[in-house]
């Protein structure tokens, strides 16, 4: 008999990178099935499909598989943030201070909505209630990005549901940060109160301003040679993600910072605006499927009343905040409701935030999850659907290919 | 009276018709922007007229009448800063230039009216390819003769209005060679070229009764001519012309159409005659490539001149007519000022080997034209 040494063993020996491409196929075939056969956004279908094979469903991919994809998420993460805070014009804010107004007002209204009714219906303490808000201040951007890539958006209710989302993302990040002191004061104390939240927002600001200051630097000497630009914002994106984590500083407050600065420090107009094309859709789908994967359905079964409520009250707040502003804005009532309607996926930025809050503070975290995760659990899959609604009332989507007549 | 009535106007009145591009203000690509934009307008005051045109991308702007130059360049830089106001507010771009340096033509979406529809659906590829943007000129007319004279008259001179607007070198992300690339988007249509050798108006509705009989046009929308008659507002219409990259120059080559206008039925210098005819087509492909360095030629004196000789040979010609309308230093400068070739296509090349980007060079294009706010 032959020495076959160089078949493989059986049973096959288990290897991680076939199952993260069995993940990542599903969530093709699924995101394919949700858009032709049920007119729903490919996103939903991704995160179809990572919810099926998760842990919570066929369990093809456990915890331990999560956890070791969890830097694919991480760098998906940073790339969406960096294009979102790219979506921060100031010099757009400076000319409509409306603009400005309008995004306060959904952020503090929606915050605030959040508040009330978790304080008053559900009985939660000020603090609890207070970190709920912030983190539901934030729109999903990935969301939002992606809706508005696959469906060709552009017009009023996109662009400002782009801005918005931008905008109330950094706000929630600020807002969250802010509350770090008082959560020292109840679970830890000393002196820590107010040097890490210093070190958080000054650290992530300076790394986003050293990545900035660089990519322009480099821009200087590159040229605008459009091809070259998309491979090294990717490469010095990396690079700011990774130092963000070993430093310890928040990835978020980082690279929205690196985006928003690099397009409004760039004076002689060096960077195009980046497409990152094929690369970035591949960096989406893995972090939906992963989202999908990832989902606590029994945090939302047992939530689903606060869960829904928290999902109710904060459209409520962020509709009358946008609505408060239309007048003489540029923009009609309906636009500002379908801008509002736009606004409500809250994902991956949320869950972000509480993994961030429970790292910290364990206990304080685990309560926050069991409030805001249902929610997140609804949205995941109805975010998305709200959204590319949105846009199509709006009228803003690419039309479809006409039908041969 | 026949079937296509000329209703007469005051000689020598004036207005103008500006195509505009609507981009965004990331990467200044065309973009969705029109409804919004008129949204916007809606509530403001403004003098003329905004309209939509054939894609989301792109909307008009249409003067009132007037008498003198003067007049027409302030109410268009009225409704400059009007438009510009809006789509500040909306974070849009509006830019002059006879083409788009960029954008891929499949991506227009075609703005929802029923006449829009019907063009795209018989057009094809081509309505979306004429995603062009040019300048159009309505001169009074006492009467339909007078109209039809002046269309013949006018061909004369349509390579000057080509080389003086000229501001369509890129198309597609690419060089053209030509400073009016966009004339020949206009070529490709069945119904464009010029007006057959009609005498005065009556041949002329005789002619129109003829293809309306055919059903190959409706009404006088439907002839893509380079000059045509306008018997609805009473006018000869220029439809040569790029959208310039500002008001003021749009304005100023309207008093060059009107001081022509004024010496051609004064002195009638020649009669109505196929001879300009022969030439028309080279003449305009010379001004469409070379723009000011095209070389022309006058088939009615047998001779070649360089495009800048030709315009420094009309200007004492019409000179004392400009006098009269109040605009000669104006029209001289337009004139005499192109002997250092600078068009607006020439501008938009020394843009474009400056800074290397067509995104930049869309976005001088947007300075140029919204100027900044007062």
């Amino acid at each position: 008999m032959p020495d076959l040494f160089f078949l493989p063993a059986a049973p096959l020996p288990p290897n991680q990178i076939i199952w993260f491409g069995v993940l990542l196929l599903a969530g093709v075939i699924v995101g394919e099935i949700a858009r032709r056969v049920l007119f729903l956004p490919r996103i939903t279908g991704y995160a179809a499909a990572g919810l099926a094979l998760g842990p919570e469903g066929f369990a093809l991919i456990d915890k331990t598989l999560l956890h070791e994809l969890r830097p694919f998420a991480d760098i998906s993460i940073g790339i969406i943030l960096f294009e979102l805070g790219h979506r921060i014009d100031l010099r757009w804010l400076k000319r409509s201070p409306r603009l400005a107004l309008t995004s306060l007002a959904e952020c503090a209204l929606g915050a605030g909505l959040v508040y009330f009714t978790l304080r008053y219906f559900f009985a939660l303490d000020v603090l609890h209630a207070s970190a709920a808000a912030a983190i539901a201040v934030a729109t999903s951007p990935a969301v939002v990005m992606r809706i508005t890539a696959d469906l060709g958006a552009e017009g009023q209710v996109t662009e400002r549901a782009l801005l918005l989302t931008a905008l109330n993302c950094s706000i929630a990040v600020l807002a969250l940060t802010a509350l770090i002191p008082w959560l020292y004061l109840e679970y830890r104390g000393g002196w820590t109160i107010l040097l890490h939240p210093m070190y958080l927002l000054a650290g992530s600001f300076a790394l986003g301003l050293a990545a900035s200051a660089t990519t322009l630097a480099l821009l200087k000497w590159l040229g605008k040679r459009e091809e070259i630009q998309a491979v090294l914002l990717i490469a010095l994106i990396l690079a700011t993600i990774g130092a963000a984590i070993a430093l310890k500083l928040s990835v978020l407050l980082a690279l929205l910072a690196y985006g928003a600065l690099v397009r409004n420090l760039d004076k002689h107009y060096r960077l195009a605006a980046p497409d990152f094309g094929l690369t970035g859709q591949i960096f989406f789908l893995i972090l939906f499927v992963l989202a999908g994967a990832s989902l606590d359905l029994h945090a939302a079964r047992s939530g689903i009343v606060i869960g829904a409520s928290l999902v109710a009250v904060r459209f409520a707040g962020k509709a009358l905040g946008i609505l408060a502003f239309v007048p003489g804005g540029g923009i009609q009532v309906r636009q500002g409701l379908l801008l509002a309607l736009a606004l409500t996926p809250m994902s991956g930025l949320a869950v972000i935030m509480l993994q961030d809050t429970q790292s910290l503070f364990p206990e304080f975290g685990r309560t926050l999850a069991s409030v805001v995760l249902p929610a997140v659990v609804l949205l995941e899959i109805t975010g998305p659907i709200l959204t590319q609604l949105a846009f199509k009332l709006a009228g803003e989507t690419r039309p479809q290919p006409a039908a041969k007549s | 009276m026949g079937e296509l009535p000329f209703k007469p106007s005051q000689p020598l009145s004036l207005g103008v018709e500006l195509e505009l591009q609507i981009v965004n203000t990331r990467d200044y690509n065309l973009t969705r922007g029109a409804s919004d934009l008129l949204g916007a307008l809606a509530k403001s005051k403004h003098p003329g007229d905004i309209k939509p045109e054939i894609t989301e991308s792109m909307v008009e702007m249409s003067t009132s009448v007037h008498e003198r130059h003067g007049k027409l360049v302030a109410e268009l830089r009225t409704m400059r800063n009007a438009i510009a106001a809006a789509a500040r507010k909306l974070n849009l771009g509006i830019a002059g230039g006879g083409t788009h340096a960029f954008q891929k033509w499949n991506d227009r979406r075609i703005y929802d009216t029923e006449r829009f529809n019907h063009l795209a659906g018989l057009y094809g590829y081509l309505a979306k390819q004429f995603t062009v943007f040019g300048q159009h000129i309505h001169v009074g007319c006492a009467d339909g003769d007078e109209a039809v004279y002046l269309t013949h008259m006018f061909s004369r001179y349509v390579p000057h209005f080509i080389a003086l607007s000229a501001s369509s070198p890129f198309q597609q992300g690419e060089d053209t060679l030509f400073d009016s690339s966009r004339l020949s988007a206009v070529s490709a249509f069945p119904l464009s070229g010029t007006m057959p050798l009609v005498h005065d108006w009556a041949e002329f509705e005789a002619y129109f009764s003829r293809m309306h009989g055919f059903g190959i046009v409706k009404s006088m929308k439907d002839f893509y001519w380079d000059i045509r008659p306008k018997p609805e507002f009473g006018t000869v219409e220029i439809r040569v012309c790029d959208t310039p990259l500002s008001v003021d120059r749009a304005a100023a080559i309207a008093a060059y159409a009107q001081v022509l206008a004024r010496y051609l039925r004064l002195e009638r210098p020649q009669p109505i005659s196929a001879e300009p005819y022969l030439v028309y087509s080279y003449n305009r492909f010379q001004a469409c490539r070379y723009g000011m360095e095209a070389s022309l030629i006058d088939p009615c004196n047998n001779r070649s001149a360089s495009m800048r000789q030709d315009l420094a040979a009309t200007f004492p010609r019409i000179a004392p007519h400009a006098e009269e309308l109040g605009c000669r230093p104006l029209v001289q400068g337009l004139l005499i000022g192109a002997q250092d070739s600078a068009n607006d296509a020439r501008r938009l090349r020394a843009r474009l080997k400056e800074s290397g980007s067509f995104p930049d060079v869309v976005r001088w294009q947007c300075e140029q034209w919204m100027q900044p706010p007062k």
